[in-house]
């Protein structure tokens, strides 16, 4: 590519920036788009990891597999929604900042832009037919029935995935929209049928991180189940051994994945392989293996509820590093750059965000999940303690006060 | 060279990509609406369960949850990402639009997201697990955090249709953008119909309910509901008329199809018998009927409602400045926009648009029709189908025996100066309305077969006459080197 079809894609990609600007400095979207994607790839990543185990004890004869499969399913159907309502976030901040990037992209591939809502309801729908075939039924160790339905669901879960992937890895070829857009034969291609790019190591890089961060959520398992009364013990502790045996074995496998990744980046990537980011992503996934070899020998009480924030930790260290290669590509070699993004200021929206998200955020899901905490460890009905109770209906004024001022700023506005 | 802010044309031939739109937001707006209104509805009855000390509310609340958690909160909270996946593929600057003004709205409303979903799980799974106070104390928060969603998103819907206040286009501002008149009515009017969403779809539950007594009484709570929403809504759809700007009426009275003012009297009228007789003779609430009920809502309430909504925006898709085939039409100085008008007038759309191809940014006899199918892609397949079928295909709005002379003086005598109310304006060049024209009158009369082939036949010659040109450049060359 010589210099002035560089300058062309640079001209093309500032063309289509949108000329609203943004409310405030793009680092803040860009950080914040870092930091929920990386808690959005956790929960896809252990709502797979979680979905394989289920399938794994589904057609295991031993029954605590079966036990387990059982159990993680619960996880996985959580994961999935919270997985969603996550990754809202980072979709959101991603066409702030790299619209021009991203619709080209996705409209390029339409077709399947589209086919992802589908394929992701019919996946989320899969895995809660499982769950209501075989949920009523209390001996946890019978053989499942409709087991198709979960292969279904995770099967769908990684076309799903692969298509993200794809229009993710089609912002980075600035150089081929054009080149996708008018086909071979001289037509323009206006149906959006394809995808036009992918990296099958960088995507069995992403989904292989299930496996680890799959392991980190059967030890916290057993850790929190352990304080129950009714806790088998022999049992909590078969899983634990498990998870322990797929952090370690799991995050080497990711961390040759990643290597292919390094390996297979294009020729507009040029040196991030051997860069710092690019050396910190794969050293970040095997530390994860030396940290459970070292952290979580026996009990490991304190440790097993570290291995998840552990792997948040790991996977955010990931998440910049494909943020420095996504900066690396389209400002180091394409010299666009999202710094100079036009700025209208917008301090109340901006405030009303981060007041929002520090206080009834913080607020409401601290007695949130404390109560989701407690009940699960309490065998029979849970009662809050003054303090917690209290804090609920803290979390109750909160919420109504910010729908009040909601309304009071509106008819103000209104009204002026 | 300038060249302004248009991406590819994405073309779904079948049923047209602004459709593609509509299914999604109409199925979200069932899913999300029936969501908020039975997080409220929740609030009510866990309170009620506290204060009475009754078990079989609580337990209504969980099945009711669980039904909406699989029905409505899946397909709901995919659909809605999904509304920015298709307006992302089918309106790529209309959703651009509002995301760079309104992006910490959205945020904003992602904070309460996690709430109501980290909550609706606990509504469910703790019934019986944690005292009833606690589920209750659950129950209002998830209730009020639903409800902020939907205030919200209501600011940037009506944001589509006219900015809050007529002072955003000159000083800009978030707060002059969301709040206005059309916000408050059509948040109100929003709210009274989700109740009745509620009501209709809290049908299928109380379907289910084996004791006659219990089921008698939710099914007279939920009907007194539906009523009384349903008759509020309806008055506040006349008032929303009120708000909305003369252009949307006039679009209203003369675009929208004849089926759609009886058809939402026929619901409003159906729904209210259909509640009537449910409270009188609960017995005849069975699973199918509130579920078809459900499905009535959706396809003859919901569908000419968004759509009528959709049309009523005509010729802008986002704030009155974004034009439904994504130019921007007009200036608005407290965002510092500029309109693209002025450029296209001069450049053409052609030479302006990023991804026209190199061969086709200037139109000459050998590229007419691709070019001049490349400019109906652009200006005009949003709001009309080039293919037979989709929505309102551009065939149908052209006489039998057209001639190209005829055709050219239409489309710059109406077109190119924005004569239509509900059209935009479409700044050509004199050569670019000559190959829209040619694109037209062949799309008509051989439809897209016979375009298509003359596109090939285009193509070939060109790749003909490029390859003669080849072969005489190089025997000059070679005669040169002798």
């Amino acid at each position: 590519m010589d210099a002035s079809q560089v300058t062309q894609i640079t001209d093309l990609m500032y063309a289509l920036r949108n000329p609203a600007g943004l409310p405030t400095y793009p680092i803040i979207f860009v950080g914040l788009s870092v930091l929920t994607f990386a808690l959005h790839i956790l929960f896809v990543q252990l709502m797979l990891g979680t979905s394989v185990i289920t399938l794994v004890g589904a057609f295991s004869q031993n029954a605590y597999w079966r036990r387990l499969g059982s159990a993680m399913l619960e996880v996985a159907k959580v994961s999935v929604s919270v997985a969603i309502v996550v990754g809202v976030a980072p979709l959101l901040f991603v066409q702030v900042v790299y619209d021009p990037h991203w619709y080209t992209s996705n409209v390029l591939s339409a077709d399947w832009v589209i086919g992802f809502i589908v394929l992701l309801i019919l996946g989320y729908w899969a895995m809660y037919y499982y769950y209501f075939v075989n949920g009523a039924n209390k001996d946890k160790t019978a053989t499942p029935k409709a087991r198709w339905s979960m292969l279904t669901s995770l099967a769908l879960m990684l076309v799903v995935g692969f298509i993200m992937h794809s229009l993710t890895s089609q912002i980075l070829h600035p150089e081929l929209w054009k080149s996708w857009y008018l086909q071979k034969n001289g037509m323009l291609d206006y149906s959006g049928d394809k995808l036009h790019e992918w990296n099958l190591w960088r995507y069995a890089f992403f989904i292989s991180l299930s496996i680890p961060v799959a392991g980190g959520m059967l030890v916290t398992y057993r850790r929190f189940k352990s304080v129950r009364e009714d806790a088998d013990m022999a049992y909590l502790n078969w899983a634990a051994e498990v998870g322990k045996k797929w952090i370690k074995v799991g995050s080497v496998i990711s961390t040759l994945l990643y290597v292919g990744w390094m390996m297979t980046l294009p020729e507009t990537a040029r040196n991030f392989a051997t860069s710092f980011w690019g050396i910190a992503g794969g050293v970040a996934v095997i530390f994860y293996a030396i940290w459970a070899q070292i952290r979580l020998n026996g009990e490991a009480r304190f440790c097993s509820y570290m291995a998840l924030p552990m792997a948040l930790v790991i996977g955010l260290v990931v998440a910049i590093s494909r943020e420095m290669l996504r900066y690396d590509i389209l400002n180091g070699f394409f010299h666009y750059d999202f710094w100079d993004y036009k700025i209208v200021f917008d301090w109340y929206s901006t405030g009303l965000f981060f007041l929002t998200f520090a206080i009834v955020g913080g607020v409401v899901l601290s007695y949130f999940l404390t109560i989701a905490w407690k009940a699960g460890q309490t065998v029979g009905v849970y009662t809050p303690s003054a303090f917690v109770n209290r804090l609920g209906t803290l979390s109750i004024w909160i919420v109504v006060l910010w729908v009040l001022q909601f309304f009071v700023v509106g008819f103000y506005i209104w009204a002026r | 060279m300038d060249l302004i802010s248009l991406y590819p044309t994405w073309y779904e031939p079948t049923v047209g990509s602004g459709w593609v739109v509509a299914f999604i937001a109409t199925f979200h707006v069932l899913a999300s609406h029936t969501s908020v209104g039975a997080a409220l509805l929740f609030a009510y009855l866990s309170h009620k369960a506290y204060r009475e000390d009754r078990e079989d509310l609580l337990d209504f609340v969980k099945k009711y949850g669980l039904f909406l958690l699989v029905f409505t909160y899946v397909a709901g909270s995919i659909t809605g990402p999904g509304i920015w996946y298709s307006t992302t593929v089918a309106s790529p600057n209309g959703i651009g639009a509002l995301i760079h003004s309104f992006v910490w709205k959205w945020a904003t409303e992602w904070v309460f997201f996690v709430i109501e979903v980290v909550g609706v799980y606990m509504i469910v799974y703790l019934v019986g697990k944690v005292d009833k106070r606690t589920h209750m104390k659950i129950s209002v928060i998830f209730g009020v955090a639903s409800l902020a969603t939907m205030l919200i998103i209501v600011g940037i819907l009506s944001f589509m249709m006219l900015p809050g206040k007529e002072a955003w286009f000159q000083d800009g501002g978030y707060l002059n953008g969301f709040y206005g008149t059309n916000t408050f009515i059509q948040m109100a009017m929003r709210m009274a119909f989700m109740f009745t969403m509620t009501a209709v779809v809290g049908g299928i539950v109380v379907a289910g309910i084996k004791d006659p007594a219990f089921k008698k009484e939710m099914a007279r709570k939920l009907g007194w509901l539906g009523i009384i929403s349903t008759i509020i809504g309806a008055a506040l759809f006349q008032l929303y008329l009120k708000a909305v700007p003369d252009q949307a009426l006039l679009v209203m009275e003369n675009r929208l199809p004849s089926y759609f003012q009886p058809s939402i009297i026929a619901v409003l009228a159906g729904t209210l018998a259909y509640f009537i007789l449910t409270m009188i003779r609960p017995q005849v609430l069975v699973q199918a009927f509130a579920g078809g009920m459900a499905v009535v809502i959706l396809v003859a309430g919901l569908w000419p409602e968004e759509t009528a909504r959709e049309s009523m925006r005509k010729p802008w898709v986002a704030g009155q400045y974004v034009y439904s085939n994504q130019v921007i039409g007009r200036d608005v100085p407290g965002m510092g926009i500029k309109s693209q008008i002025p450029l296209l007038e001069k450049e053409g759309i052609l030479k302006a648009h990023p991804f026209t191809p190199d061969n086709l940014r200037t139109v000459n006899d050998g590229n007419k029709i691709q070019a001049g199918k490349f400019i109906a892609m652009v200006y005009c397949s949003n709001c009309h189908s080039p293919s037979k079928t989709g929505i309102r295909p551009l065939h149908r709005y052209i006489p039998d025996n057209i001639t190209e002379a005829r055709m050219e003086k239409y489309v710059k005598g109406v077109l190119t100066t924005g004569n239509i109310a509900y059209m935009p304006k479409m700044p050509m060049l004199d050569s670019e309305v000559k190959a829209l024209s040619a694109f037209l009158v062949m799309n008509k009369k051989g439809g897209e077969k016979a375009v298509d082939a003359a596109i090939q036949q285009e193509i070939k010659d060109r790749n003909h006459a490029y390859a003669e040109k080849q072969a005489e450049s190089k025997v000059a060359m070679t005669q040169e080197v002798k």
